[in-house]
């Protein structure tokens, strides 16, 4: 079992590729911790505006009666990838992990992999 | 006020960017509207309202030592009120809905909020000409042109002699 911290740490220090990582709770929007990132990449704004990815999500399944739950998200920009991985069970409901890479460096199977395994880790 | 149309435009762009927001107001920190979008409500009690929780906000930050307030952040059952300081005089307070994404909101809310501070800080310095800085720059000329001649005489003292000689000769020349 790992706190918050150790989580977000494994995850930029593991990953290859990983550039930037934060546990968003999805009913507020707001980011319980976050790694990494740069001056010019606030992982807060990322929190808010992947919230309203996920809300919208949720809710477009709803809409189509899906009873299925999100597993995660992926995301391909020209340079990066960004991951989306909705937490489940253990009081982590309404939570993700969200992790940026840098698409030259990150092997993608490998990342959603090792996200799966810090996902199924974290105790919060 | 004059930044008022200003002011406006920041608040209805703030609610046209977050659909949750069911009112916006910008006041003075003692209480007054300076501009509002908020229907179905009174701004005018919101805005006293928060000018007596600003003042609670106030002393509670500074009893803390958390320093000069920031935001303010309310919920109830159906919602958020949120305050947010905006320059020296005055404050932006926003209502929204509960399933409000509050991540956004702050971001939203603390642009906006430094924007119309400048914009009120702005329109306040331009209709308050500034009455100190006449009489106060007055006594320090007067103190530094008293201090200054008995500094100067007591140094050319010693040259008197000379240098006045040179000065009559020119003088009737």
């Amino acid at each position: 079992m790992a706190n918050t911290e150790t989580a977000l740490k494994e995850a930029l220090a593991s990953i290859e590729g990983a550039t930037g990582v934060a546990l968003v709770d999805y009913t507020s929007g707001m980011a319980l911790g976050t790694m990494g990132g740069s001056k010019s990449f606030d992982l807060t704004v990322a929190a808010a505006g992947n919230t309203d990815v996920v809300r919208s999500k949720l809710r477009t399944m709803e809409h189509l009666g899906l009873k299925g739950q999100i597993e995660d998200i992926l995301i391909t920009l020209s340079d990066q990838y960004h991951l989306i991985r909705l937490i489940s069970g253990r009081g982590g409901n309404g939570l993700f992990l969200y992790l940026v890479l840098d698409a030259k460096r990150a092997n993608l199977a490998m990342a959603r992999h090792q996200l799966k395994k810090i996902e199924e880790d974290l105790e919060v | 006020m004059d930044a008022e149309p200003e002011v406006l435009d920041e608040l209805r762009r703030l609610r046209a960017r977050i659909p949750q927001l069911t009112g916006a107001l910008a006041a003075s920190v003692d209480g007054l509207v300076l501009a509002q979008d908020a229907p179905g409500v009174e701004p005018e009690s919101i805005a006293a309202l928060t000018a007596a929780a600003l003042g609670v906000a106030l002393r509670m930050t500074d009893a803390t030592g958390q320093g000069d307030f920031r935001e303010l952040l309310v919920r109830g059952i159906h919602g958020y009120v949120a305050t947010y300081a905006a320059g020296r005089s005055a404050v932006l307070t926003l209502l929204a809905q509960d399933r409000v994404n509050v991540g956004r909101l702050h971001l939203e809310g603390r642009r906006a909020s430094t924007r119309i501070g400048e914009l009120v800080d702005e329109a306040a310095a331009r209709t308050e000409p500034p009455p100190r800085s006449r009489p106060a720059r007055s006594p320090t000329t007067t103190t530094a042109r008293a201090a200054m001649p008995t500094r100067t005489r007591t140094a050319r003292s010693p040259a008197s002699p000379r240098s006045a000689a040179n000065a009559r000769t020119t003088t009737e020349g």
